[in-house]
């Protein structure tokens, strides 16, 4: 009997749960509405450009050919990823390039960003700010074609600026574009350059929108000026920071490869480190003319970004509730 | 909920998709169907009366000047109109999209259009089913082939059909297989000719203890102009790995990274290098060279039988009185020739008409004046003839571009060049001799994964050591090893298959 | 107070800032003097902050007669990227909202919806084949628009601007009954107006920069942008100097590669340059408008 009844007043239970959880979900749904609807064209532009494209991803394990069609096409299964994977020194190599480098740029470039929103808004002087502003914005806008060539006139063996000026000091000359490990200090100065000011906006902005009766009361209170950056100022920006630090660990695995055609012109001696998955794929796979193959990769480095991030998004939690991702 | 959406989204795409890709095939079956069932129609010659009205796409890579623009929709929009009834539109597209970028994506995607092609992008299109098979409408170029020859055709088969036609006809054996000297600085030094590699590295020191501010070559391959020097074959390259010895009557294919030549010649480099004739820049910088050249800061170059004339327009900006002269460092080996095609038009395997797309193909080497309207326009608006049939251009505007057509049946010379250079120019291919390999096109189905891995090692490992950035002896083990473990025995092996396959085919 | 600690400190972040910001500026002197310079001079000696025998032959050889496409490209992209800036920041703000919203149940979800895209695309080609087989964006102008309505950086950035807006402010609305939409347009927008600024002048930046769409979807040369116009002309320049270009036959002509690379930097750069003091003047009035009312 017992062992009877049980099942059905489980059920009857369920039913009961579920019909108030529908009831809440309705009324819910019913207060969140609007939010459905703010949320709409979002969702459309989502779905039309990102989510249904997305299907192109069978491509991947398929050996495309015009008359099948994407899907008629034969199943390749991970055959387009034998290239990458069959050569582990490359795909070790070229992982670890891309960690490194993004590992450097993220760190560096973070640093650098929020020192300078910090001294800008320690700044009074308006114009001051305004001019610096828009100045430390400028690299932003130029390409690495162009850095490269003028990066080329200043680290040139025989006629670069530096070593002429090292030569003038009576020192030795740098072959700067054969070694591969100066190079990376080189890449990571010229990332720092490039992004910096535009980071900086970012966070200035944050900074911006500080209520400035916290400032005052320090300040009654006697404070520092570098107390009241470490105190108040630097911790306003902390969820930002992770924030921008979660966004970018998903692109952990993805290299700029225009960054490194640009400055390094490919060049074979620099390879050791500077040879990012971009970089490899692009003179192999594109280069064969093999476009599956690119596409492959890219996969691999989406996924494992993917881990990256839902590692990362995990790691925030435990830090702040709020500061998680999704 | 987000997985909902993302299967719903799929599923949609799925359906999207597989309804539009399906179509493109369609119709490309109906359409060549619908042309097998008249061949007559297959002569430019017709009157277009007889012909259904077209719409053709052509696609070109560059600027697009003012001038075309204008033409395009007037003279050359007429004339084809008259010709062969069809609607011709140019669309021009940045050059990064040859050969893959947007035109694959038109390819895919089943868009109706023709544009030009290489042999190695034909192999890889072809597979896909990207091209339209012309073999059905080689008729439609009748014209054409009378003023293009028959190795270029060849050289655009696969499988016995023809998949682009080729266009252009200039003099180009021996590429890059002499050295094109800068005739001036060598007289001012004291010389009149180069005809060995010492007498090469003479002018060097010569001309640098004179401007010690010049770079030497302007190049990081001599493996052509060098050839003399290192082996006795008669070395012809089909691509960076294999090359053919011509003076010999067989079907070997020679291993070129793990031979004997390899090596002499990456010593040759080596110090050509340390010499400074290579400057140390360009491990890095290879664009510079070029730069170098022309703004004359170069003492030579690869020499091709046109250079001469064109390099010299360049330079003149920089040096007035450059002169070019091309010299080979060696003699008794025949020049070698590909077929003497400047380029080779496909159409998208989606095109309804491609018969139509042959026709206007035709109309573009089909004779003089046709030549005249489509190279440089209409005379007296945009170029002038002289009594000695040379021309004035009055306009910088270029049109369908001239490289593309050049044609030697219909080229016409400016008044800066030369008599004895335009003799010579022309006579440059007249002892020459077709490849033995010209018309082979490797199939790299079977060695994909091999060839694309072979690309990393040659870009990091073995092109630093044939430009002689990195010294044989330290540099050439660790090639080596990886050579071998991306697959270059499995490659030269399916190559030489595939190869004497392919000879023993052709020379029954 | 230890007043002249703080002072010092001050003068180092003068020092520091003035520093970087010359470092930042240099290249784009050098820029605009390689662009006034001659191809051969800057071929031989090489990029100098004075124009090497000043000429305006570069500009000359860019504009050539193209001067009318050049102003229409213009016109273009600047019709792009107002249009398109202002109906981004409303489908971001929007959606950002939503996201931000501590009791909506679903807002993870609609976050994560947006960040998976953020990683996973699928690629060139069913993207090209939608855009214009389907939803037919190829030759309009909303074509160039519609396609980067929602980047997910600026909508997770917007996030976080409108997170820090206190939620005591939310709350009493809730308690006066105002539903999502008037809190959204009353009072999430007003006072989040830094971030909205920040976004927008990230999206005008997007917008203005952008040639991949005009690449992928325009023939018509009546929508070319200024960046695509620049972006073939620096394609072909560079195919022409790489000597790629012989080996599909093309002839050799020597295009001012050195000194077009600087002009077209300072053509792109400039309007910026010339626009950002007063962008920049929008957006510390906004700042000012915001803190305000904050």
């Amino acid at each position: 009997m017992v062992q009877q009844a049980t099942p059905r007043d489980t059920n009857d239970r369920l039913a009961k749960r579920q019909a108030v959880s529908f009831g809440r979900l309705r009324k819910s749904i019913g207060r969140d509405a609007p939010l459905y609807l703010l949320a709409l064209p979002g969702i459309a532009v989502l779905i039309l450009f990102a989510y249904l494209p997305m299907s192109g991803l069978i491509l991947v394990f398929k050996n495309y050919n015009f008359n099948d069609g994407i899907f008629g096409s034969p199943w390749a299964g991970f055959a387009n990823f034998e290239f990458f994977f069959s050569s582990m020194e490359d795909a070790i190599r070229a992982t670890r390039n891309t960690v490194m480098l993004n590992v450097l740029y993220m760190l560096t470039g973070t640093f650098f960003s929020v020192a300078i929103a910090i001294v800008l808004n320690e700044m009074r002087s308006k114009w001051f700010v305004k001019i610096t502003q828009s100045v430390m914005f400028f690299p932003y806008f130029i390409s690495w074609i162009i850095i490269g060539a003028i990066l080329f006139s200043l680290l040139d063996y025989d006629k670069g600026i530096l070593n002429q000026s090292l030569a003038a000091l009576g020192l030795s000359q740098v072959d700067w574009y054969s070694s591969p490990w100066l190079f990376m200090v080189i890449l990571v100065l010229a990332n720092i350059w490039k992004s910096a000011g535009y980071g900086a906006i970012i966070y200035y902005a944050v900074l911006q929108g500080i209520d400035t009766s916290y400032y005052e009361a320090a300040r009654i209170d006697g404070a520092s000026r570098w107390q009241i950056i470490m105190r108040i100022t630097l911790p306003m920006l902390i969820p930002s920071i992770i924030l921008m630090s979660l966004l970018s660990i998903g692109g952990m695995l993805k290299g700029d490869l225009s960054m490194i055609m640009g400055v390094t012109f490919l060049n074979p001696l620099l390879l050791p480190t500077t040879d990012i998955i971009d970089v490899y794929v692009y003179r192999t796979a594109i280069r064969s003319g093999e476009f599956g193959f690119a596409s492959a990769i890219t996969l691999y480095q989406s996924v494992f970004g993917f881990i990256l991030v839902l590692v990362a998004n995990k790691m925030a939690g435990w830090y702040d509730k709020d500061s998680k991702l999704f | 909920m987000f997985r909902k959406k993302g299967w719903l989204g799929l599923l949609m795409t799925a359906v999207l998709l597989l309804g539009a890709c399906s179509q493109g095939g369609g119709e490309a079956t109906t359409g060549t169907g619908g042309n097998d069932a008249n061949p007559t129609d297959a002569s430019g010659n017709e009157a277009s009366g007889e012909l259904a009205p077209a719409k053709l796409k052509i696609v070109l890579y560059g600027d697009e000047s003012n001038r075309m623009k204008e033409l395009a929709k007037t003279e050359f929009y007429d004339r084809i109109k008259q010709e062969i009834n069809a609607e011709v539109e140019f669309q021009f597209l940045p050059w990064t999209e040859y050969a893959g970028g947007k035109t694959d994506l038109m390819l895919s995607t089943g868009e109706d259009f023709a544009t030009y092609t290489d042999a190695n992008y034909m192999v890889k299109s072809v597979a896909k089913g990207l091209y339209a098979d012309l073999t059905p409408y080689t008729e439609a170029s009748a014209d054409l082939s009378k003023t293009v020859d028959e190795a270029s055709f060849k050289a655009f088969q696969l499988g016995g059909k023809q998949y682009a036609i080729p266009v252009g006809n200039k003099p180009n054996s021996a590429e890059f297989y002499s050295v094109l000297v800068r005739q001036d600085l060598l007289e001012e030094v004291g010389m009149s000719e180069v005809t060995s590699l010492a007498q090469l590295e003479e002018y060097y020191d010569k001309a640098h203890a004179a401007h010690p501010e010049l770079i030497g070559y302007a190049g990081v391959d001599a493996r052509r102009m060098l050839l003399y020097d290192y082996t006795d074959k008669n070395l012809y390259w089909q691509n960076d790995f294999v090359a053919l010895d011509e003076s010999a009557q067989d079907d070997q294919i020679l291993n070129w990274f793990e031979s004997e030549e390899f090596k002499k010649y990456a010593d040759l480099m080596r110090g050509w290098y340390e010499k400074g004739i290579i400057p140390k820049y360009a491990a890095t910088n290879v664009p510079q060279l070029q730069s170098d050249w022309n703004s004359g800061k170069a003492m030579f170059w690869a020499g091709t039988a046109a250079r001469p004339f064109e390099g010299a327009a360049t330079i003149s900006q920089a040096v007035p009185d450059a002169k070019l002269v091309n010299y080979f460092l060696g003699e008794g080996r025949s020049k070698i020739s590909r077929g003497t095609y400047s380029t080779a038009f496909f159409v998208s395997s989606a095109a309804k008409d491609p018969e139509r797309y042959v026709m206007f193909f035709n109309l573009l080497q089909k004779d003089q004046e046709l030549y005249d309207l489509f190279a440089y326009g209409i005379e007296g608006t945009d170029y002038t003839l002289d009594e000695n049939d040379r021309i004035t251009r009055l306009t910088t505007d270029s049109l369908i571009p001239d490289w593309l057509l050049m044609n030697k049946n219909f080229i016409r010379f400016d008044n800066s060049v030369p008599d004895d250079f335009i003799a010579e120019y022309k006579a440059w291919d007249d002892d020459a001799i077709i490849s033995k390999g010209a018309g082979f096109n490797f199939d790299n189905t079977p060695v994909k994964n091999e060839e694309t891995k072979l690309n990393g090692v040659l870009t990091e490992y073995l092109a630093p050591i044939g430009s002689g950035f990195v010294d044989y002896e330290t540099g050439y083990p660790k090639a080596l090893e990886r050579l071998k473990s991306a697959g270059i025995d499995k490659y030269i092996a399916e190559y030489q298959k595939q190869f004497s396959a392919w000879y023993a085919e052709q020379n029954q | 107070m230890p007043k002249a600690e703080n002072k010092g400190l001050l003068i180092f972040f003068y020092v520091c800032i003035a520093v970087f910001s010359v470092i930042c500026f240099a290249p784009f002197v050098l820029a605009v003097s390689g662009s006034l310079s001659t191809e051969s001079r800057i071929a031989a000696e090489g990029y100098s902050f004075w124009p090497r025998g000043f000429s305006l032959e570069t500009y000359q050889f860019l504009f050539g007669s193209k001067l009318e496409q050049i102003v229409r490209a213009y016109a273009v992209s600047l019709t792009v990227t107002v249009l398109g800036t202002v109906s981004a920041v409303l489908v971001t703000t929007a959606y950002a909202y939503v996201v931000s919203v501590k009791s909506f149940r679903f807002r993870n979800v609609f976050a994560f919806f947006a960040y998976f895209t953020m990683l996973f695309s699928g690629g060139t080609l069913p993207w090209y084949l939608l855009s214009t087989k389907y939803y037919h964006l190829d030759d309009k102008l909303i074509g160039l628009i519609v396609p980067y309505l929602l980047s997910v950086f600026l909508m997770f950035l917007m996030t976080n601007y409108f997170r820090s807006i206190p939620h005591e402010i939310v709350e009493s609305a809730q308690i006066d009954g105002a539903g999502h939409l008037r809190i959204f347009i009353r009072i999430m927008l007003p006072l989040g107006r830094v971030g909205v600024v920040t976004i927008s002048l990230f999206y005008a930046l997007q917008y203005w920069n952008d040639f991949y769409l005009p690449l992928m979807l325009v023939t018509d040369e009546r929508l070319y942008t200024i960046q695509y116009l620049m972006y073939t002309m620096m394609a072909n320049i560079q195919f022409l100097a790489s000597g790629n270009a012989a080996q599909v036959g093309g002839a050799i002509i020597a295009p001012p590669l050195e000194t077009a690379k600087m002009a077209m930097t300072c053509l792109t750069v400039l309007p910026i340059a010339i626009l950002y003091p007063f962008l920049q003047g929008f957006f510390v009035k906004g700042i000012v408008v915001g803190s305000v009312k904050g």
